[in-house]
């Protein structure tokens, strides 16, 4: 059976998904994308009507059990020096992260 | 030598003037603050927390689609699209993708050489801002406050065909976002941002060649003036016997040129999915309705209005309609005055508006009602103040709040039509002056002017210079 | 019965009678901890010993000074005849997703094992409002992907208690463990597939995914924000209600949480089943698997005891007056694993998009002058093989070329496996039930390390319990037995939209109608 994510796909993915793996790793999670996918594959002899209803939720929402929108009205958060905290780099109240080389025109 | 057309499309993202950001309750407006002190965990993306919508910017869209000529959806979605950069926290953007809150439309725009460029909306959308990022050296400085602003995003299709057209587009739309009080719509300080897609062609073509994306322009000079170059650049290019290439470009406005950003060959893969941590968003006809109750006349209806109602020439009712306060104003004085709307027009055009440059302020927040100003026209046309005291009432009543007439009583400021005091006064001037006396009755007529100068200096302005010209010519011709 | 192997509301009446004050509960619960839980679950535990073998390493971390300082804050109140909350006094463990404010919430993950949450979530807010205590979080899966707990980034992973050889099942595993060790009469656990069922049932207490919307997400470190659910795990039905109670109801601050009042769960849990109808539906006594090999799908009947334990429960519940319906179609039921590998990843692999070590949790030590390489290496440091797995299913499944073939394909599937559960509880339908009755699990409690790394087969034991996520419907799974192999056995209770209540009355029923078989007198290893 042909593999479905071949290495170059499987790359692909991996520079998509801003990661880096060992071959250790690569081939690990190479070979168990491709299992899924069989598993996955059955989902296609399954007959869909096509007026078949497309929800984001299981659940249906009313009109009266969704809940309601939020006020415009200001509450400002009371800590946000423990947001900032949390990061790994910061100066003078800035998050700081490297930056990415620039390319110039002509 | 081919003759070619500019084909211009462009894309603005719109911040809306709603007090909260969209979905957590920071205040939307952090121009002053410090860096990353309006910020919440929702808005910075820490894990665990879920967006809430804020009602307010529904509604701003729902007025903003309308305005557009837009059909609005009754229900819409909102989706995730998908990237990594530091200034986005949750690492992707909450916005709507195909089913948004409004498809189509178009807005119709006047340019100045007189004839409509129709631009029509391709795009009409509601998302959240991504924060700031600043350039320092080798590194890259975050700023969060501005994360999670409300923004609609609208696209229109490329139906501009110059640089000005499209600085026209932006002023129009300004005047627009204004005039609904959607957004302040301040390009410098990025309540309106524009991209600005730019192709050339042959004349004659109706083709779409590869466009270019212009970013980070922040005025409307800078628009006309990025895409100027730009048309330029391509031009020479294709001249050149190049291909124009797919790149995104940044405006330096500094060094008053383009660079290159990154190649646009592989167009990002946003992955776009519905939104799992909010509901579809469903609009009911009772709230469509409410929202656009009070749906105003638009600044371009309006206008026309103006000129077909109160017959004013098409400048002034393109400078009365740019504000929605002034127009306001004007109608409003015009209404409380039974003369002609042109001498409101003229009170608005020459001194309201100075005044109102020099305070800063807007036509509603003036002393200076409307109706005052109507009551100081009134007294003008009726004799009872000249026009140099009119408009030195203007002043008068903008900054003691006080009704036009009582200060005329107050100052005694009313002109004198009793016919013996400037009688009095005239006989006077007549005995003072034997030589000018000699000479009109010698034929020169034309000194009475002069004679009823200084019986209105005598009696400083204040009397009715008809009747004084009248009793003077008595006097003379005795 | 020490005081910590009490179920909770025993608890309450004690502290209301003051036959008991918070602060013995509360040391109660820590000194069985201190035996039977073994070294906290660490980033850098060294070798696994013969002691970490034969206890549960439920938690990540104790809070016992605070939870001491908490008892007796209550206890003054008590003594003072002050007014306290419902739950005053009640130890409860949460699964390390749910963020409480300066503590340490880290998804069981090298990513976040240095993040403290400056808010706290709405059901830990709840519980707290109401005076439980909060003995510490519990161990699992990291971010909640597995069923076994033995991908945690923290390590010893929790143990089964009846077994230390087994797993605990996951991805709440801590929680069960926790709850089934006699540490904490209650727990909070997230559920996405079967995530406190599974766990539940593996090993031996009871587990509530509640309707999708009936609790608050908000605080809750995401998986699939489609289908998550939290829910209480608790040893008996009556603390399941009461615990579900305090936590259930709308909240300003999540926007799928419904609008739907919280009926009052403890008055008609005792109403019995008298003419309630209840399904069995013979697609919930098999399995589809698939050979890793071939990849074939099999087919083979669930473990033995496991379909008899269900039988009898119906009897059980037919003696007490309910009516058992039989051969109950649920046709697409196969199909739930395969939608949920889509589904669920395409929202995994978006919700770990913020871990990038920006602005919280590891940053790569290597300094490094190019943002992508911070994110890469940043990404590849702290995330384990499991988060990593379902980042790249995710990417590829919604890539603009693919999504239709299997997202929007997927998201169909969903839809009519919510048709399966819609037809058999429609009120007019051919079946008009009020639950079904199905296993929670196919096997019971595998060994530790025997399907660990093969993804799908330890997905598939989520196959009776992921089609309520899909359907957003409410389980309940509770014991049902003990199996040959000495193992718990859950047995599953499936209702329609917002039928909590239901569920309640007639796991309280099932409870009631068995408290007298031979099985409920065996107790966990660790506790023999
Ligand atoms: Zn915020």
């Amino acid at each position: 059976m042909s593999e479905e994510i071949t290495p170059e796909i499987f790359n692909h993915l991996v520079t998509l998904a801003a990661l880096e793996l060992d071959d250790k790793q690569a081939a690990y999670l190479r070979r168990e994308l491709n299992q899924q996918l069989k598993a996955i594959h059955e989902l296609e002899s399954i007959p869909l009507d096509v007026d078949l209803k497309i929800t984001t939720h299981g659940v249906s929402y009313s009109l009266t059990t969704s809940p309601v929108l939020r006020e415009d009205t200001w509450l400002p958060h009371p800590n946000p020096g423990e947001i900032l905290a949390q990061a790994p780099q910061v100066d003078e109240q800035y998050i700081i992260v490297p930056d990415i080389p620039h390319e110039k025109l002509d | 030598m081919t003759e070619y057309e500019v084909v211009i499309g462009l894309e603005t993202h719109i911040q809306l003037n709603t007090k909260t950001k969209i979905f957590c309750a920071c205040k939307a407006d952090s121009w002053d603050d410090e860096p990353n002190t309006n910020i919440c965990p929702v808005c910075t993306g820490l894990p665990g927390v879920l967006p809430v919508l804020n009602k307010a910017v529904v509604e701003k869209g729902v007025l903003l689609a309308k305005a557009m000529h837009s059909d609005i959806r009754m229900r819409s979605f909102f989706d995730r699209k998908n990237y990594f950069y530091p200034d986005l926290p949750k690492g992707y953007q909450i916005s709507q993708y195909d089913l948004s809150l409004a498809s189509g439309g178009y807005l119709d725009i006047p340019m100045p050489e007189g004839y409509t460029r129709r631009v029509t909306i391709h795009k009409l959308h509601m998302e959240e801002d991504a924060g700031k990022t600043k350039n320092a050296g080798n590194l890259r400085l975050i700023d969060f406050n501005r994360c999670g602003v409300p923004l609609v995003e609208m696209v229109t299709g490329p139906d501009l065909r110059s640089a000005n057209e499209a600085a026209q587009y932006l002023i129009r739309l300004r005047q627009l976002l204004r005039w609904l009080d959607i957004s302040e719509a301040d390009m410098e300080k990025g309540h309106l941002r524009c991209d600005a897609n730019v192709s050339i062609r042959p004349k004659g073509s109706h083709q779409l060649f590869t466009k270019t994306e212009i970013k980070n322009v922040n005025s409307i000079d800078n628009v006309k003036n990025a895409i100027e170059h730009e048309v330029e650049r391509q031009i020479r290019e294709v001249e050149a016997g190049n291909r124009v290439q797919a790149w995104t470009l940044d405006w330096d406005e500094e060094k008053n040129e383009l660079r290159k950003m990154r190649s646009k060959e592989t167009e990002a893969d946003y992955r776009y999915f519905r939104e799992p941590d909010l509901l579809p968003l469903d609009l009911t006809q009772a709230w469509l309705d409410e929202i656009l109750a009070d749906f105003p006349e638009l600044p371009l209806e309006r206008k026309a209005r103006f000129i077909s109602e109160y017959k004013l020439p098409e400048y002034d009712a393109d400078i009365l309609t740019g504000e929605r306060n002034l127009s306001d104003y004007f109608e409003s004085a015009v209404q409380h005055y039974a003369g002609d709307p042109k001498k409101v027009s003229n009170y608005l055009m020459n001194d309201i508006l100075r005044m109102l440059n020099e305070s800063g302020k807007t036509a509603n927040q003036l002393q200076l009602t409307p109706t005052f100003l109507a009551e100081i026209l009134t007294m003008v046309d009726a004799g009872q103040i000249n026009t140099s005291t009119g408009k030195g009432l203007l002043e008068k009543v903008e900054t003691s709040a006080k009704s036009p007439r009582k200060i005329v009583e107050e100052e005694g400021l009313g002109l004198v039509s009793d016919d013996s005091a400037i009688r009095a006064v005239a006989e006077k001037i007549v005995a003072a002056n034997p030589k000018e006396v000699e000479t009109f009755r010698a034929g020169k007529e034309s000194l009475i002017g002069w004679f009823t100068g200084q019986v209105m200096r005598e009696m400083r302005g204040k009397a009715d210079p008809k009747m004084a010209t009248k009793i003077l010519m008595e006097l003379l011709k005795k | 019965m020490e005081l910590c192997d009490r179920s909770a509301h025993e608890l309450l009446d004690l502290l209301r009678s003051k036959q008991v004050s918070a602060e013995e509960v509360v040391q109660s619960s820590l000194q069985r901890i201190a035996v039977v839980d073994g070294r906290p679950g660490s980033l850098e535990s060294g070798e696994e010993t013969d002691q970490d073998r034969r206890t549960v390493h439920a938690f990540i971390s104790v809070a016992a000074e605070q939870a001491l300082d908490q008892a007796k804050a209550i206890d003054q109140q008590l003594a003072k005849g002050e007014q306290v909350g419902p739950l005053a006094g009640i130890p409860f463990s949460a699964k390390d997703v749910f963020c409480v404010k300066d503590t340490y919430t880290t998804a069981a993950s090298k990513i976040l094992a240095n993040f403290k949450a400056p808010y706290t979530s709405t059901a830990v807010e709840r519980l707290q409002k109401q005076g439980a205590i909060m003995l510490g979080k519990v161990n699992m899966d990291e971010f909640t992907y597995g069923s076994s707990n033995e991908s945690t980034a923290f390590q010893p992973c929790p143990r089964n208690p009846w077994d230390t050889s087994r797993v605990p099942g996951g991805s709440s595993g801590g929680s069960t463990s926790s709850v089934a060790a006699g540490e904490v009469p209650f727990s909070l656990g997230t559920d996405t597939a079967g995530s406190i069922r599974q766990p539940a049932a593996f090993c031996g207490v009871v587990g509530v995914k509640p309707t999708y919307g009936r609790v608050s997400r908000y605080g809750i470190i995401a998986f699939a924000s489609s289908l998550d659910c939290p829910g209480p795990v608790t040893r008996d039905v009556t603390d399941a209600a009461l615990m579900l109670q305090a936590i259930a109801g709308a909240d300003p601050r999540d926007s799928t949480a419904a609008n739907v009042p919280v009926p009052d769960y403890l008055a008609t849990l005792e109403q019995g089943v008298k003419g309630k109808r209840i399904g069995l539906s013979p697609d919930y006594f098999q399995i589809s698997y698939m050979d890793a090999e071939s990849g074939e799908i099999h087919q083979k009947p669930v473990q033995e005891d496991i379909s008899a334990a269900v039988y009898h429960a119906a009897e059980v519940l037919q003696r007490m007056g309910a009516e058992i319906i039989e051969d109950v179609p649920m046709p697409n039921t196969r199909y739930g694993i395969p939608a949920f590998f889509v589904i669920s990843r395409v929202e995994a692999a978006s919700n770990l998009h913020r871990y990038d070590g920006v602005k919280y949790g590891y940053r790569t030590p290597s300094a490094e002058d190019d943002l992508r390489v911070m994110y890469r290496k940043t990404r590849n440091e702290a995330f384990g093989l499991q988060p990593k797995l379902r980042i790249l299913m995710g990417m590829y499944v919604s890539a603009a070329q693919y999504s239709e073939q299997y997202y929007n394909r997927a998201l169909k599937v969903r839809a009519l496996l919510r048709r399966d559960f819609d037809q058999i509880f429609d009120k007019q339908g051919k079946y008009q039930l009020d639950a079904l009755l199905t296993p929670t699990t196919p096997t019971t409690a595998f060994p530790i390390g025997a399907i660990y790394g093969d993804s799908v087969l330890m997905q598939y034991s989520d196959q009776f319990t992921v089609t309520a996520n899909h359907a957003g419907i409410p389980g309940l799974s509770l014991p049902g037995g003990i199996a040959a192999d000495g193992l718990p056995i859950g047995v599953q209770l499936l209702g329609p939209d917002f039928s909590e209540h239901t569920l309640f009355s007639i796991g309280r029923a099932l409870e009631i109608g068995t408290q007298d078989e031979v099985w409920r007198l065996q107790k966990p290893a660790v506790l023999r």
